[in-house]
């Protein structure tokens, strides 16, 4: 069970420097897509791995899909040796990305993101546009249908804006 | 941005525009008259839903053997 306010909060309470991508994003966008996981690009300076560190440890990150009892270590070291980390949490499932594809780094993905205010706070979360072209750069088949979706989302979006200006 | 990395858009558009014929708009028009954070929580509570579909569905084929 996800409880996205749960990890939301944990990042934020500990200052991590994120940005919401992926299929919350989407959601956030008003995509009607279930998805299981929230997806965010983090910043990889030593300072925010341990921001991370501090903020999730508490939420007993594993490795998904890995063996119990491999001896997985989430520390700053193990962080600043990868780069994606697929984990579950008591939060729910979450990914780790340092990179998106089609845009780029942490720095790249903030200039494309935009405020969004859930559950009290303000977190950056990916712009529409940007996110089309981050599912687009994806290529794979399963975000096709997201492409599509997101499209639409954006072509209904703009008529709601330009019928509220008239 | 970096867009070096974009795969042929014109393979994909064909395929795109295919999927968008199937999506049900009033779906869409639903969610964009909620807040981002009532969208979230509508996701949450599907995924619940799915998660309880996915446990009666484990039942009744445990039932069946």
């Amino acid at each position: 069970m996800n409880n996205f306010a749960l990890l939301l909060n944990a990042l934020a309470s500990s200052g991590v420097s994120f940005v919401i991508i992926g299929g919350v994003a989407a959601t956030v966008h008003g995509s009607a897509r279930l998805t299981s996981d929230l997806d965010i690009v983090y910043e990889r300076s030593r300072e925010n791995l341990a921001r991370v560190v501090a903020a999730l440890s508490p939420l007993e990150p594993y490795l998904r899909g890995a063996p119990a009892g491999l001896p997985f270590k989430f520390d700053v070291e193990t962080l600043r040796r990868g780069l994606n980390f697929t984990l579950t949490t008591i939060a729910g499932p979450l990914d780790l990305l340092g990179e998106l594809s089609g845009v780029g780094d942490y720095r790249a993905v903030d200039e494309v993101s935009e405020d969004v205010s859930l559950f009290g706070s303000v977190y950056r979360c990916i712009n529409l546009d940007a996110l089309i072209v981050s599912k687009r750069a994806a290529g794979r088949t399963k975000d096709f249908e997201a492409v599509a979706e997101l499209e639409i989302i954006r072509d209904e979006a703009r008529g709601i804006s330009e019928d509220s200006e008239s | 941005m970096n867009t070096n990395q974009l795969p042929s858009q014109a393979t994909i558009d064909p395929v795109i525009e295919a999927y968008k014929a199937g999506i049900d708009v009033t779906l869409i028009r639903e969610n964009l008259r909620r807040t981002p954070e009532e969208r979230l929580l509508a996701l949450e509570q599907l995924q619940s839903f799915a998660q309880e579909l996915r446990r009666g569905g484990r039942e009744m084929r445990n039932r069946r053997r």
